[in-house]
């Protein structure tokens, strides 16, 4: 029989080697300091790092930390907000310097914010605000222009005449919301093209797939697809072809790489850029600028470029160099 | 070591001898939970050594609040795997009690308390439907929870179309958050009272042990005469009304209701409850190893963010000590005594 001391101490070795394994990844790196002496660390809570374009936005606040000379700490909610509340919690515990807030959740929740502000810790929102506690500054893209826009060049293209079909982000999120609102202001000036069809496919390459084959079933005459984020309006692309291959126009908005490959190569004929590099290292600037006391904008909205498979060059400078 | 043999007694008691004799309650408290007992030990030793933030009074309140929902989730769980079963529909319950509180409360003009109460009896009523579908339909618990865990996913998005709740009053977010005596909040007093009142029962009453003997052989237990039907309704029902009140505890906790909340839940409820020392195939299990299987999940989480691990990695170190835990605890219970 093994004695309960032995395993007791099987097990403390199993943990304490994972432990230390997790430390040595999380390596310290010391850098910028704040006025008080303390190393800045910034805590980045992630949405949800399965969806690229928050990945990309990671990225870039990684690469700006390390240039910037501070330590940033990721925490990935994974599109749950209870997850996340429990990780600024412990950011909150492991003394901060600032956190970046990417909300998970279809309306922001206020809850981090407020808990941050009780431990006297900044937090800059990006993305996604909590109207009931916003951020010390909001950084997210100008949705309702950038939808405005691209919805203008799809009426241009089709000159004011259309069936459109509208695969929808996740209802009520606030991407969703602004970009209805900004195609919708796109289409008040087109009464010639018709919204014959729209549906959510909560943000999903494989559903939109799926729910855009049942509407060329019901609706065969479609000829614009807007798919509210890249993923959506490839899952529309696979759909045209496995139905009928005939020639639709395929929008998509988000421009993450997977989007700009296909605009490069024609499987969807446009997308909005959002420059989620610029958004990244905004935050990390804006971040250290709330630090060292000095005053931010409360909105930082950014434009987002309209990228059409006419702009082969621009998509090559792109994919190499994401703005 | 025999799980079946009968129903009255502890029947992962140590053996006796040997050992300086403890107080009966407290050899009772630790009963098949020692190895769980042991890693959470090991952990926070660990956790308190590389990062100073950890042991803090602060911090440790915090593991604490955030394992309420999760330990409410896992209490029914427990239960239900005992007797063999399993639930998948605790996430998606969860979510829908959550949204009937806020459909309720702000779309319909209830007063907070009795739309509490009615998301906890909607989230029974789910429970009760479980449990009849493994009783009287026969389908297996896989099945019927997965079934119902569709349903329940569908419910919470119809009530209102799919739009998140938010903004509770002052009062009800204060419940999950106002210290009492510097260390309970509300939320987190009910969970302790609850675990108490799971463990006592589990144990000592025949209502408990008759769960154990269902777990072992069904058939059996139906011959030696418990209602083996009455209590597997029973079990699944208790667990449909925890996961309503973690429902509720939730909203108070996000200060919002959002249909896609508790999104596989279910799936680590079951980790924590294996973690405990649970064995799927029923018959073994016990509320504190569930207790320490929840907290060990919960100071992994907070440990490895308090590091400033990355989430990737964190999702691999989870993994392996998920397989760890269970491995070392199935070696434990094959040595022969």
């Amino acid at each position: 029989m093994k004695s309960p001391f032995r395993r007791m101490a099987t097990a403390a070795v199993a943990v304490l080697t994972l432990a230390l394994g997790a430390t040595a990844c999380g390596g310290e790196t010391a850098g910028t300091t704040t006025a008080d002496g303390k190393p800045v660390t910034i805590g980045l809570s992630v949405a949800n790092l399965q969806a690229d374009f928050f990945n990309q936005i990671k990225k870039s606040v990684e690469a700006e930390g390390k240039k910037q000379g501070v330590k940033v700490v990721v925490a990935d909610a994974r599109g749950d907000a209870a997850t996340q509340v429990n990780q600024i919690q412990d950011f909150i515990s492991r003394q901060v310097s600032a956190i970046i807030y990417i909300p998970a959740g279809a309306t922001a929740a206020g809850v981090p914010v407020k808990a941050a502000a009780r431990a006297n810790i900044p937090v800059i929102t990006v993305d996604r605000n909590p109207s009931d506690a916003p951020g010390k500054s909001f950084i997210a893209t100008d949705s309702v222009a950038a939808a405005k826009t691209l919805g203008e060049w799809a009426i241009e293209q089709k000159d004011g005449k259309g069936q459109l079909a509208v695969l929808q982000g996740q209802l009520g999120t606030t991407p969703q919301v602004d970009r209805q609102k900004g195609f919708g202001q796109a289409l008040a000036g087109a009464p010639g093209v018709k919204v014959v069809s729209q549906q959510s496919a909560d943000w999903a390459q494989d559903k939109a797939y799926s729910v855009a084959q049942d509407m060329l079933q019901a609706h065969p005459g479609i000829d614009i697809f807007w798919g509210q984020a890249d993923a959506m309006a490839l899952g529309a692309a696979q759909a045209v072809k496995s139905v009928d291959h005939k020639k639709r126009l395929i929008l998509g908005f988000d421009g993450d790489f997977a989007g700009i490959k296909a605009v490069r190569n024609g499987t969807i004929d446009a997308t909005m850029v959002q420059q989620t590099q610029k958004m990244g290292r905004l935050s990390v600037t804006t971040a250290l600028d709330v630090i060292n006391g000095k005053k931010v904008p409360a909105t930082q909205l950014q434009p987002a470029f309209l990228l059409t498979k006419n702009d082969t060059a621009k998509a090559d400078q792109y994919i190499k160099n994401h703005p | 070591m025999s799980t079946t043999s009968s129903a009255a007694k502890p029947v992962d008691a140590q053996p006796a001898g040997r050992r300086p004799k403890a107080p009966a309650w407290a050899t009772g408290l630790l009963t098949g939970s020692r190895g769980p007992a042991l890693g959470l030990l090991a952990m926070c030793v660990v956790f308190s050594v590389v990062t100073p933030y950890f042991l803090t009074q602060n911090n440790l309140l915090n593991i604490v609040d955030q394992a309420v929902i999760l330990g409410l989730l896992a209490l029914g769980m427990t239960a239900v795997i005992i007797t063999g079963g399993i639930d998948l529909s605790v996430g998606a319950v969860l979510a829908l009690a959550t949204m009937v509180l806020g459909w309720l409360s702000h779309d319909q003009g209830w007063p907070l308390l009795p739309s509490a109460l009615a998301a906890i009896v909607v989230a029974g009523i789910c429970g009760l439907a479980n449990g009849l579908g493994v009783t009287f339909t026969r389908l297996p618990p896989f099945i019927a929870t997965l079934a119902m865990m569709s349903i329940a996913r569908g419910l919470a998005n119809v009530i209102t179309d799919g739009q998140q709740i938010v903004g509770y009053p002052e009062w009800f977010d204060n419940l999950s958050t106002t210290r009492y005596l510097g260390v309970f909040t509300v939320v987190t007093f009910v969970l302790v009272v609850l675990y108490a009142a799971g463990w006592a029962y589990m144990r000592y009453r025949t209502g408990g042990r008759e769960l154990y003997a269902i777990g072992g052989s069904a058939e059996v237990a139906r011959l030696a005469g418990i209602s083996v039907r009455k209590r597997t309704v029973l079990v699944y029902t208790v667990t449909g009304v925890l996961v309503g009140l973690a429902g509720v505890f939730l909203a108070m906790r996000l200060d919002s209701s959002q249909p896609s909340a508790g999104t596989g839940y279910e799936l680590d409820a079951i980790a924590a409850v294996v973690i405990g020392g649970a064995s799927l195939s029923g018959g073994v299990g016990s509320v504190t190893g569930t207790l320490f299987g929840v907290l060990i999940i919960g100071v992994l989480h907070n440990g490895l963010n308090l590091l400033g691990v990355s989430p990737f990695v964190q999702q691999i170190v989870i993994g392996v000590v998920i397989a760890l835990a269970v491995m070392v605890d199935a070696l434990r219970r094959r040595d022969p005594r």
